[in-house]
């Protein structure tokens, strides 16, 4: 539980909320795009 | 085949609502409790393969069945079913109850909980939160307690009522507005609010000293549990919880799509959206903070369950910091607008059913559903400490879900997926104005009609065969493992009793009497059903002239029409 944040951990993390915000940001410019 | 029902005024409105369903309290409070029950870093990995392989498939088949649904001017599975099997089966429309069972269980005891979030709103907004926590974390818990057992009282009469009164009339009136001008502006409104104060939080809570400590938990990866399929079956049940898989939701939303409308990547954006609030919002603020107070106690943490940790541990936490209060007032306003869009999405099947079902005017579909959804809502407040909401939550939330998936996931790949698109439309399955490349299949078909972003082939076989196959193995696994004890009440002392406005009752007595009540109101479902669809009833009549119909707007504006 006292585990420091470890590289692994924040390269996991970020990796996580680029993709997941990739996805959402890729959605989102197709919905807003005119045809 | 012309269509008379409602449709959404926006590709933005339907993704807002499906997203405002799927955003609740799943995504801040159950997965947080379930990360940290099952390994914490451990348990992501899991999550997101089950996401991609489970989730967004299961997601486009539910949609493109609700697309089906609207196609034939019905918005609920018993019909649907029936239409599937071309009226040649006349089990297929009871068989289709099994999908309206969990809004109904649901909302008996979601619309309660609904109401906490607003008192607790309340509290922290007039500072009275702050005032318990001063007095410490055991205060915080009997606060909390009192208040959920109806022993909080203003002039003699329970606060909870109050409250739940207020809950219960704000969805209603929002339902009662329809469609477009209920639900889609509800969720235009509450969805962008949600999403702010979510990361007003998350911005807080990564500027917090030593915030590393409770990351580390949540995000350290640790392969060696991998092995383990509990935190494998965990990861997909919540997946399918927090994307309101099961539950009749998305089908019935996407029954409202507009002819040509876009499914594909409208169901990618709502599944995105959920993710990124579960994800980002859900996984960075409540066990991290938590770690940092309750340190090696945070396993024993979570195991006080969504509510304890929503209703204890944060306020608790949030009051401890700077600005405690206005971080009180936030944490339950994000919480108020997550439930409320989700309220409103569990009672709208019923609606529908009462509606393109039943035939009857909205104002009778709305009265009708406010009677039963109060009455089932009493078996909950009063019922809470006798272990009715853990009944509701099982077979509605839970184990119902799970198989209503099972169920769609094999019509559409073995039943809609095996037939082709073009005698489809001879046989008039589908309309004519769909347009359809040789060989397609039904299934496809109606998923990819006027779709901005086609489903890329390679995706397919996931759909057809391993989504499918994904849910009979989670279905088995969790009736072997955690179903059956819980089924059978193996898990419960002979002697245990429970209390019931003020009558004291054995607790498995009391169980199996309660689900004989539930049972009841599925036999009423099911006469219902058959009374819409005996000769010459209401179900094969066009949806009443008396429901107004909206407008068609632009499609592909994002603007309300």
């Amino acid at each position: 539980m006292n585990a420091e944040f470890t590289t692994g951990g924040i390269a996991f993390m970020v990796c996580a909320w680029g993709a997941i915000t990739g996805l959402c940001a890729f959605c989102f410019y197709k919905v807003f795009k005119k045809k | 085949m012309a269509n008379n029902r409602e449709n959404w005024g926006s590709k933005l409105g339907v993704i807002l609502a499906v997203a405002g369903s799927a955003v609740g309290l799943g995504n801040f409070l159950r997965f947080p409790v379930q990360a940290a029950t099952n390994g914490g870093g451990a348990f992501i990995i899991p999550y997101l393969i089950a996401f991609v392989f489970l989730g967004i498939p299961l997601a486009w088949i539910e949609w493109t069945l609700g697309r089906y649904a609207g196609y034939h001017n019905y918005g609920t599975s018993p019909s649907t079913y029936h239409v599937i099997f071309r009226k040649k089966k006349p089990w297929a429309k009871y068989l289709g109850s099994l999908g309206l069972l969990p809004p109904i269980f649901i909302i008996f005891y979601y619309g309660f909980i609904q109401s906490w979030i607003l008192a607790f709103a309340f509290y922290s907004a007039t500072g009275t939160l702050m005032d318990v926590v001063a007095q410490g974390p055991e205060k915080m818990t009997e606060f909390f307690g009192n208040y959920i057992m109806l022993k909080t009282c203003v002039g003699g009469i329970p606060v909870a009522i109050i409250f739940f009164l207020i809950t219960f009339i704000a969805n209603m009136v929002v339902l009662s507005f329809g469609v477009r001008k209920g639900i889609e502006r509800a969720n235009k409104i509450c969805m962008p609010i949600l999403l702010i104060l979510g990361l007003v939080l998350v911005a807080r809570v990564l500027t917090l000293p030593g915030i590393g400590k409770g990351l580390a938990f949540m995000w350290n990866p640790d392969f060696s549990q991998l092995a383990s399929p509990k935190i494998w079956m965990a990861a997909a049940g919540q997946v399918f919880f927090t994307m309101s898989l099961g539950m009749a939701i998305i089908f019935c939303y996407a029954s409202y799509l507009k002819p040509k409308e876009d499914l594909v990547l409208s169901s990618l954006t709502a599944s995105a959206t959920n993710g990124f609030a579960e994800v980002i919002i859900g996984g960075t603020v409540v066990i991290p903070m938590a770690v940092l107070v309750a340190g090696a106690n945070i396993e024993e943490c979570a195991k006080l369950g969504t509510f304890g940790l929503g209703f204890q541990t944060m306020p608790y936490v949030f009051g401890t910091l700077p600005f405690g209060g206005f971080l009180q007032t936030v944490w339950f306003a994000m919480l108020f607008f997550a439930g409320i869009t989700s309220a409103i999405s569990i009672i709208q099947p019923l609606i529908s059913f009462c509606e393109d079902d039943l035939k009857f005017t909205r104002k009778k579909s709305v009265t009708t559903i406010s009677t039963i959804t109060f009455i089932g809502s009493l078996t909950a407040i009063f019922g809470l400490a006798a272990g009715t909401v853990d009944e509701l939550d099982f077979w509605g939330g839970t184990y119902l879900i799970v198989f209503v998936g099972m169920i769609q996931a094999i019509l559409f790949s073995f039943v809609l997926g095996r037939r082709n698109a073009k005698e489809a439309q001879a046989n008039g399955d589908l309309p004519a104005e769909v347009n359809v490349e040789l060989g397609e299949n039904e299934a496809f078909a109606a998923m990819n009609d006027g779709s901005q972003l086609k489903l890329p082939r390679f995706l397919r076989p996931i759909i057809m065969y391993v989504c499918p196959i994904y849910l009979i193995v989670l279905l088995i696994s969790f009736t072997a493992t955690d179903g059956l004890p819980f089924i059978t009440l193996s898990n419960v002392n002979p002697n245990d009793t429970v209390q019931l406005l003020g009558h004291t009752f054995s607790k498995i007595g009391f169980t199996w009497a309660f689900r004989g009540f539930l049972l009841v109101l599925f036999l009423l479902l099911n006469l219902a059903i058959a009374y819409a669809w005996r000769k010459g009833g209401p179900a094969e009549k066009g949806r009443s002239k008396k429901i107004k119909k909206m407008e068609i707007g632009n499609s592909d504006s994002t603007e309300e029409a």
